[in-house]
């Protein structure tokens, strides 16, 4: 299990690393499943089976849609890959990076920083994750309001600032 | 614009910055900040020019490492402390990243770049929208987090604003510079008060928005983008144009004029607190920023430039905007120094 | 107080609302009725110096010949701008006469008040309508610079008085002049506490302005109107002079020997200005100097903290303030005439205008402190007491006198004697107005040789 959840990390490291090197947008958005997938998995691994399920399910499901459509309207006639000079320099200064910070941390970090998310599963019936979104549609209703307040608001931004193309405004593609 | 879209876009403005104003929570006035920011992208962009356009996207981008920064300075503190209340941020890591971050939303000295460049790219009604009501929202949560903060990089950071704000303005000839320049030196002023006296924070805040509100109000009604234009701006209307004067200086901090009142409770309370060096540094470096206002004052209103006005249709038309909120908000930029004391009293209620 | 306050504010609706036939001569007329009513502060009551009417606002025998010069610089100044400004449009003559009535209202607010603190704001106050009057009104586009200098020499010298007045607040927890001269002399030792005390002088020095921080006040009179130049010399300057009579009073212990070096700078000044005047060829800017001069010798007189020296540096400052303004109109008179300020292109004005030749030859004289004037008596005050306190001065302060002579002969000799030059053919005969003007200062110089005790300040 720990090596399976080592794994994981370093492949949402080099996911992330794939994303922030700056690529053509079709390998970005790979790179982006790549984290998002490894990222679900890791927080498998540490108990999280709801919130990793819901994040997969909504993200992957919906989101990557778009992203996928958003990319394809941003072909290019020569992406550019992690294999190319520009980006391979941000792939390795980030790589070299992300070694220096942990080689800087390396011993100590992770007693304090890891914690399984739902200790106690053995002796309640529900679990911990699940019982955290029920608590949240509880007590932060109001928030949530607002939050479905946020996103017709962004539906209003996004329309509002693709409209016009003749005119010249911030544009989609 | 629509005016439907303008209205949800200008009340999720005013939801935004009310939501800070009110959450004791990080996660809500991290809400709040950001839809603040959402609202008002495309107030901004509304133009459709490029520079607008490039105004708005360093300015979404500025805003949004801001808020993210916010967001991972709470989230640490919480993990390290296990407190989400905005009063209750006492890890020295998460103090500094807030206040790093609350800096670069405002536009505070070392992170102050995108300030001129975005407000030079907006319309002067967005342009006054960014440079009050939206450091509001920040200045709360700063003067809630104030206490923990460490004192000294709040006064570095101060006066570094003070300097650059004076200092970058010197240069310049496009007016939304400049008062984005005088934007930064203001904000020094209250950074640096920030922690012994914030009622005074908040009275310097208020006097600034009153002050920048008429500058902002009057290059409107001017229809003045550059020096060059404002110098021909007295044959469209001489008393505003003598008036504008005023409010310059008093943006300086000339005596007489109510700039002034900021400036000296400030440097009694700092002197107060046995800082008398800060207190003349900043002082000092308010002579800088004086000096552009007052190249703006020669060249409005102290000059008379020798040839009339080209365009006649200004001034053969009908003058259709509402001109009262800005003689009432010229009057008070002008004369609330003798009203010190109730002014003060006002707001350490 | 009020009763000379509110009279000068209600001179606004005057300058408003007066039909344009009228503005000039009711604001004079006002004027001077309120320049009359303020020498009833001369008449002093009470034993311990100080008459006032309430906790912030009161006269004593140092501020009240300042206050009353105030007063009546006013309509003397209405008169001087009168050829000069009334061919422009009437709103702006309005804006004129305002920013100088303005400008008496925040002088006497500064000479009356009772608070340093107060003192300081309307001492900075003062500088928003002199810096409209020289850079709005002036007439070369030299003026933009002289507005400038003038503003950020007299800022840069006054921001730390501010700091240091309020870290005299927090020492000793009062700013109000009836008590601070009770309190403890301060232990002032360190380095930090001798900053101090060049910050509490150093906006005064500045505005005097004593030689070395000097520049701003040449320029400035060259390029604003007459009645900038006029307040300028005959009020503004003596703030500075003014002030530090009254800081003196605090800074005891220090300034025994700290005021060495401006002592000696004030009084290299006087031989400094003097030799720049022997040289020069711009009327305005002789006069100025000849006041920068003048100024160094009540720094002096101030600088070294004895009786006669006060009373010398008081008696000075307004038989300088009398003797200068009067200068000025004079120049004034010829420039509107001849419209340069060269001296060389209008000699021999004693040709045409011999009535005004007579009123230079008086100015001239007053500058130069001819015996019986008070301006011979502040002079020789100032230089008896330097005496006294170093032989040496003697040296310094005699050659300045011998300069200050020949300049105001070379003054008198350049303008009025010699070959009237053939350019001039057709000047303007000499108006009552400006006869009236000039007879309106030199009145009260000669007065003031029977009752000097008027102007002696604390000491009568």
């Amino acid at each position: 299990m720990t090596y399976i959840v080592s794994l994981f990390l370093l492949g949402l490291v080099l996911g992330l690393v794939a994303v922030a090197s700056n690529p053509a947008p079709y390998f970005a958005a790979l790179g982006l499943v790549v984290a998002a997938g490894v990222g679900c998995g890791v927080l498998v691994g540490y108990g999280g089976s709801f919130l990793s399920l819901v994040l997969f399910l909504i993200y992957l499901g919906g989101m990557l849609v778009v992203f996928a459509y958003s990319a394809a309207l941003a072909a290019e006639p020569f992406p550019e890959s992690w294999g190319d000079r520009s980006v391979l320099g941000y792939v390795v200064v980030y790589t070299v990076g992300v070694m220096l910070v942990a080689g800087w941390f390396w011993s100590g970090w992770y007693e304090t920083s890891w914690v399984v998310v739902d200790e106690f599963k053995e002796f309640s019936v529900l679990r911990g994750d699940t019982s955290g979104v029920a608590l949240m549609y509880s007590y932060g209703g109001g928030m949530l309001i607002v939050c479905a307040w946020v996103l017709l608001l962004t539906l209003f931004v996004v329309l509002e600032l693709t409209r016009g193309l003749s005119r010249g405004a911030l544009r989609a593609v | 614009m629509n005016p439907y879209v303008l209205t949800i876009l200008l009340s999720s403005l005013g939801l935004g910055t009310i939501l800070t104003f009110a959450s004791s929570h990080w996660l809500l006035a991290w809400m709040g900040l950001e839809i603040n920011t959402l609202a008002i992208i495309p107030i901004m962009a509304q133009q459709s020019h490029p520079r607008a356009i490039e105004a708005t996207t360093k300015y979404f981008l500025t805003q949004a490492t801001a808020a993210a920064m916010i967001l991972f300075a709470s989230t640490t503190n919480a993990w390290l402390v296990g407190e989400w209340e905005i009063h209750q941020l006492s890890h020295p890591l998460a103090t500094t990243t807030v206040m790093l971050a609350l800096a670069l939303k405002l536009g505070l000295a070392p992170v102050h770049f995108w300030l001129p460049e975005v407000l030079q790219g907006l319309e002067l009604t967005t342009g006054l929208i960014l440079s009050t009501w939206q450091k509001l929202a920040p200045f709360a949560l700063m003067i809630q987090v104030a206490p923990t903060i460490n004192s000294s990089l709040l006064i570095a950071m101060g006066l570094l604003s003070t300097l650059v704000g004076g200092w970058g303005g010197l240069n310049q000839t496009q007016l939304r510079k400049i008062l984005a320049y005088s934007s930064i030196a203001h904000l020094g002023w209250m950074v640096l008060i920030l922690q012994y006296a914030p009622s005074l924070t908040l009275l310097s805040l208020f006097l600034y928005i009153i002050m920048t509100s008429s500058a902002f109000l009057t290059l409107k009604t001017n229809n003045s983008l550059t020096i060059n234009t404002l110098a021909t701006s007295w044959t469209k209307s001489p008393t505003l144009a003598a008036l504008t004067a005023l409010v310059l200086l008093s943006l300086g901090g000339l005596p007489p004029l109510s700039g002034f009142m900021p400036k000296w409770l400030i440097l009694q309370e700092l002197t107060k607190q046995g800082l008398p060096l800060s207190a003349t540094l900043a002082a000092m470096t308010a002579l800088l920023s004086l000096y552009f206002y007052l190249r703006l004052c020669y060249a409005m209103t102290l000059t008379i430039y020798p040839n009339t006005l080209t365009a006649t249709a200004p001034w053969r038309l009908n003058f259709t905007l509402i001109t009262l909120p800005l003689s009432i908000i010229t009057i008070l930029a002008l004369g609330l120094l003798p009203l010190t004391p109730a002014v003060t009293t006002l707001l350490t209620l | 107080m009020l009763k000379i306050l509110i009279p000068t504010l209600m001179l606004f609706p005057t300058i408003w609302f007066s039909p344009a036939k009228w503005l000039w001569t009711t604001s004079i007329a006002q004027s001077l009725v309120i320049a009359l009513a303020s020498l009833s502060w001369l008449k002093w009551s009470s034993e311990t110096g100080w008459s006032s009417s309430n906790l912030y606002l009161a006269t004593d025998p140092l501020s009240t010949p300042l206050l009353v010069l105030t007063c009546w610089l006013l309509p003397l100044m209405v008169l001087a701008s009168q050829n000069h400004i009334s061919p422009e449009p009437l709103n702006r003559q309005r804006t004129y006469i305002s920013l100088l009535v303005s400008l008496q209202m925040f002088l006497i607010l500064a000479f009356g008040a009772t608070e340093i603190i107060m003192f300081y704001i309307m001492f900075e106050a003062t500088l928003l309508p002199t810096l409209i009057i020289i850079t709005r009104w002036g007439n070369q586009t030299e003026r933009l610079n002289a507005g400038t200098y003038f503003l950020f020499y007299t800022l840069a010298g006054s921001l730390p008085l501010l700091v240091a007045l309020l870290l005299l607040q927090n020492d000793s927890g009062t700013l109000s002049m009836f008590t601070l001269q009770y309190t403890q002399p301060m232990h002032l030792l360190t380095w930090g506490n001798k900053l101090w005390w060049a910050a509490c002088l150093l906006a005064f020095l500045v505005k005097m302005p004593v030689y070395g921080v000097h520049l701003w006040l040449p320029k400035a009179h060259v390029e604003a109107p007459i009645a900038g130049s006029m307040i300028l010399a005959a009020v503004l300057l003596k703030l500075g002079g003014y002030g530090m009579m009254r800081m003196m009073v605090m800074l005891d212990p220090l300034t025994k020997e700290l005021a060495y070096p401006f002592i000696v700078l004030a009084l290299w000044g006087i031989i400094m200005t003097g030799s720049i005047c022997l040289r020069q060829t711009d009327l305005k800017s002789l006069i100025a100097y000849s006041s920068v001069g003048h100024m160094g010798l009540v720094a002096g007189g101030i600088l070294i903290q004895t009786p006669w020296g006060f009373t010398g540096a008081i008696i000075l400052m307004i038989a300088h303030g009398l003797a200068s303004s009067a200068l000025f109109c004079l120049a004034n008179t010829s420039y509107e005439r001849t419209h340069s300020r060269t001296m060389l292109l209008a000699r021999g004005m004693q040709m045409i205008l011999p009535l005004m030749t007579t009123w230079w030859f008086v100015a001239s004289l007053a500058n130069l402190a001819l015996p019986p004037l008070p301006n011979l008596m502040g002079e020789l005050m100032i230089i008896t007491s330097m005496f006294n306190w170093s032989h040496w001065t003697l040296l310094l302060t005699g050659l300045g006198t011998l300069i200050t002579a020949s300049y105001s002969l070379y003054l008198f000799l350049m303008t009025q004697r010699g070959p009237l030059p053939s350019h001039i053919i057709a000047l303007e005969p000499t108006h009552t107005r400006e006869h009236l003007l000039i007879t309106l200062h030199l009145i009260p110089i000669i007065l003031l040789i029977l009752k000097p005790e008027l102007m002696w300040g604390w000491c009568f």
